[in-house]
């Protein structure tokens, strides 16, 4: 066991090709590592920073208040920060962390007009992508996977000692299984080793560590039968390293591409512009309705303040919140219409996992760092959670004209950022398993014809 | 072109054409080209359909806006969409990446929303199907995989020390198959071309022209590296693991990195920042509810004396329309000067990943490309800017409604007039987005064109120093 090891690692040692790609790897995935968990400290050191200057802009309008006053007024210029803060995997794969906003400010008004407010960002930057620990494994791993393997055979052949291998007693099967074993063991090693370097210095869970590894060794894993299954054939190491370059770009370029266009047309999400032109609508119809009228279908829903005063002659700030709600309400079938169109393109691309492991992979990841729609409909439902809070908080005061002064301005709610669990990517991990058991089945077959004439 | 380069370039077509991979990658190239060129340019169709009709349908509801307090309308607000150029379907750039609704209303200036990045799973980051990625990704790819044997083979074969000795020279050698090379580019450019002839030639010539070239320079420029490397190794093994790996390096690694340092070297702030920044700015401007505030205690004084009455109840105009006016003017003036630090900041990263087109050219081709289709960051920025100014002309016009057609004394009182005719609403000129004039598009990609050149010039020198290293190394 520990010869044949340690004659493989020679043969390695010797080929200068093998080495550097290996270095290499293992530099890239370090540097993309150390480039993610800067983007995460970024972040994380923005939200902080916000989170006081946020501060400051309130106490300014607090200061309005200092003598007590209308708890509508305070509602109307108060805004409530929310923050959304990187998961402690977050810097394995920034996914739509660069394009989505992860601090966002509400007020008591009506929500559905601020909840898809956008970030500033470059989309230059987000076209070309990130360089992330993602990036390096879906993308990088398999080139440098297909540079170690592809002359599995060829090498041999090309070099004159393909015969005398196979003429060697225990040659055969077990002979490349072991180099290619070997070759792929180490491509693992340097996209494992800077992650668990990384490990030691980030507050990783265990959890996401293990989620990551798996998803790195089954990947990788399935670079290797697919460079075994095309070396085996018995052309040139040209002909091999063209075979799989096609099937490098067919698996994780045209296909995702293709697969995207699908989805896109198939599962239109225009109902967020409809949400938004029907909500602004809506509330502002109600400036030309009668205010009774408003009053009695907000009461219709939230029966608790219907034996509160009437409405006065003049502007009352419980008209104007109940109308700003009403129009949240009136969109309610087109945001969970709108919300399970995302639902539905994150599902099929689920989906499409079975079919290409880098679309598995790249889903397992960033279900690991929290980072993909998913987390980012979770952020949204926590917002409009707290929106129901915020106006909970408010409506007594406005409804029953309670005087709003300093104390109860200091008990308003805050919006407590949690950090969501690494979710575990189950059903990508044996996606990619059962292709590996699928190509690693044809690859025990294939290996045994292995012959010595091209 | 001398006889014997013409046949050796045929010579070498002879063999792509008996390399069944090499047909059928060709052909396979033809085909997801002809398939991106339909598909692309179906969904721009679309979207640009979609938008013009929500756009269409806000205009409507605009107008349909029943008499209103001018104030109520500045509070309604407007929606516009951005337009995608008929180009956008060649190179969609960053059209998947941005916003196209942009609500418009007093006191604030909001984002763009419901761009398709937020609205797709991660997915959408393996890249769209256009045919400028098939000819900027795959197409250099192919041309890898034809040309990495041309001299290499030969070398290894040995034909090449007979070809030398039969008195052909290395130089038409080396442009024999740079010629065979650059004939098989342009196969594979043609579905491109044929599908922006069909896209925007007629709409716009000058503009796909230019794309046309800048494509043609990408192809030849690959087909020179890939000629000029060739001749450079003793294996056509090596020759390939090169090329790939420098394929790798430039279409996959270095736009990311490049990607990477920028965000880093030119860090943008987060839109609450600015936000934040624009309230405590405008708070240390003045406060216009503050019948005590000095800016517009002041700014009181010039009205009255203006007009020369000694109070706003005198005033010929409404004082509440001036007011609104003057603090439109001045949250106004602080939005666009954050936008503008923000867009210059983001236009400094971008120059950041120009300049890493002396690193890979395809930065330096994307450049070019999006900014001929009108997907790159400045007709963004265009579109939001022209945006800005519908909606500073369309408050301010709401603003100038009440100021002359509503009394001061009747101004907060329902009871009295204090509404004006919806005929009104049908005055405002709807939004038209102008794009950047042909140009000054084409100016602004010079530099981008500028460092294509530098990359043929360099190349071309690489396959002289090939040629003579042929010569050489079989005498």
């Amino acid at each position: 066991m520990m010869r044949w090891l340690a004659h493989e690692w020679r043969l390695v040692c010797r080929s200068r090709l093998c080495l550097w790609a290996l270095v290499l790897l293992c530099l890239l995935s370090a540097v993309s590592l150390v480039s993610g968990a800067r983007e995460m400290a970024r972040q994380q050191a923005h939200i902080a920073r916000l989170a006081a200057l946020h501060e400051r802009d309130v106490q300014a309008v607090a200061s309005r208040f200092a003598k007590g006053g209308d708890a509508g007024y305070a509602a109307y210029y108060t805004f409530y920060d929310t923050q959304d803060p990187p998961s402690s995997a977050a810097f394995l794969a920034l996914g739509l962390r660069d394009v989505a906003p992860y601090v966002l400010r509400v007020r008591a008004l009506g929500l559905q007009a601020q909840l898809y407010e956008g970030e500033t960002f470059n989309p230059e930057l987000a076209l070309a992508g990130r360089f992330d620990f993602a990036f390096v494994l879906i993308y990088l791993a398999p080139l440098f996977i297909i540079a170690l393997l592809h002359d599995l055979v060829s090498g041999e052949r090309q070099s004159g000692r393909l015969r005398m291998l196979l003429a060697m007693p225990g040659a055969g099967t077990r002979l490349w299984l072991r180099r290619a074993g070997l070759r792929t063991a180490l491509a693992i090693a340097s996209l494992a080793l800077p992650l668990l370097a990384a490990a030691a210095v980030l507050p990783i869970g265990m959890a996401a560590l293990a989620g990551a590894l798996a998803v790195v060794v089954v990947y990788a894993v399935f670079w290797g039968t697919v460079c075994v299954l095309v070396a085996v054939r018995p052309w040139s190491s040209t002909a091999h390293a063209t075979a799989l370059m096609g099937c490098w770009v067919v698996l994780t370029l045209v296909l995702p591409t293709l697969a995207q266009m699908a989805i896109t047309r198939n599962i239109p999400v225009g109902q967020g512009v409809d949400l938004m032109l029907a909500q602004r609508q809506n509330v502002h119809d109600a400036w030309d309705q009668p205010r009774d009228a408003t009053m009695q279908r907000f009461f219709k829903t939230h029966p608790e303040w219907k034996d509160t005063a009437a409405l006065p002659v003049q502007f009352h700030w419980k008209w104007y919140y109940a109308f700003q709600q009403l129009g949240d309400e009136s969109v309610a079938s087109e945001v969970s219409a709108y919300r399970s169109g995302l639902a539905l393109r994150q599902h099929w691309t689920e989906r499409l996992g079975w079919l290409l492991p880098g679309v598995a992979a790249q889903g397992a990841l960033h279900g690991l760092a929290r980072s993909d729609l998913p987390a980012q409909l979770r952020y949204q439902e926590r917002i409009v959670a707290f929106h129901r809070e915020m106006r909970e908080f408010y409506y007594p005061y406005v409804f029953n004209e309670r005087p709003f002064g300093p104390e109860d301005f200091a008990r308003r709610p805050r919006f407590s950022a949690v950090e969501l669990a690494p979710s575990l990517p189950l059903a990508p991990l044996v996606a990619m398993l059962v292709w590996v058991l699928c190509l690693g089945g044809l690859c025990a077959r294939a290996l045994k014809r292995v012959q010595a004439s091209a | 072109m001398s006889r014997a380069v013409t046949r050796i370039a045929r010579e070498e077509w002879r063999l792509m054409l008996r390399d069944r991979v090499a047909v059928l990658g060709l052909a396979l190239l033809t085909v997801l080209t002809l398939v991106a060129s339909l598909t692309a340019w179906e969904s721009r169709r679309a979207a640009d359909a979609e938008r013009a009709r929500y756009q269409a349908q806000a205009n409507q509801e605009f107008e349909a806006q029943p008499d209103r307090h001018p104030h109520r309308m500045v509070h309604y607000g407007h929606f516009v969409f951005r337009p995608l150029n008929p180009l956008a379907a060649f190179d969609a750039g960053i059209d998947v990446y941005t916003g196209h609704t942009l609500f418009l209303e007093g006191h604030r200036q909001n984002s763009a929303n419901f761009g398709d990045v937020r609205q797709s799973s991660l997915l959408l980051r393996f890249g769209q199907l256009t045919p400028a990625f098939v000819l900027q990704v795959l197409a250099p790819l192919l041309l890898v995989f034809l040309g990495h044997a041309s001299l290499a083979r030969e070398r290894e074969s040995g034909t090449l020390r007979i070809l030398l000795a039969q008195g052909v020279r290395p130089g038409q050698i080396v442009r024999g198959k740079l010629l065979a090379l650059a004939g098989a580019a342009a196969l594979a450019l043609l579905p491109a071309a044929l599908a922006l002839v069909w896209m925007g030639a007629l709409s716009q010539p000058l503009r796909s022209a230019a794309l046309l070239a800048g494509h043609a320079l990408w192809l030849l420029l690959w087909a020179l590296a890939v000629v000029g490397l060739s001749a450079l190794f003793a294996r056509r093994r090596d020759a390939l693991l090169c090329l790939l790996a420098l394929w790798t390096v430039t279409v996959i690694l270095v736009p990311r990195l490049a990607a990477d340092t920028a965000a880093y070297a030119h860090g943008l702030p987060t839109r609450l920042e600015s936000d934040i920044a624009v309230a405590r700015d405008l708070a240390a401007m003045g406060d216009s509810h503050n019948p005590d505030d000095p800016y517009f205690a002041g700014f009181r004084q010039k009205v009255l004396a203006q007009y020369g009455v000694a109070r706003v109840e005198d005033l010929p105009v409404n004082y509440k329309g001036l007011l609104g006016m003057e603090g439109e003017r001045m949250t106004s003036e602080l939005f666009n000067r954050y936008a503008a630090d923000s867009f210059d900041q983001q236009g400094r990263q971008s120059a950041w990943m120009d300049r890493a087109g002396l690193i890979s050219p395809l930065l330096a081709l994307r450049r070019l490309s999006m900014a001929t289709a009108g997907t790159d960051l400045a007709s963004y920025r265009r579109f939001l800017e022209q945006g800005e100014h519908y909606r500073y002309t369309l408050i301010q016009s709401l603003n100038r409604l009440q100021a002359q057609k509503i009394r001061y004394a009747d101004d907060r009182n329902p009871t009295r007039q204090n509404r004006v005719d919806r005929t009104h609403w049908h005055d405002i000129a709807h939004f038209q987005y102008l794009p950047a004039t042909p140009a000054a598009v084409l100016q602004s990609v010079l530099p981008a064109a500028a460092t294509l050149l530098a990359w043929l010039a360099a190349l071309l020198a690489l396959l002289a120093f090939s040629a003579r290293r042929l010569g050489r190394s079989t005498r």
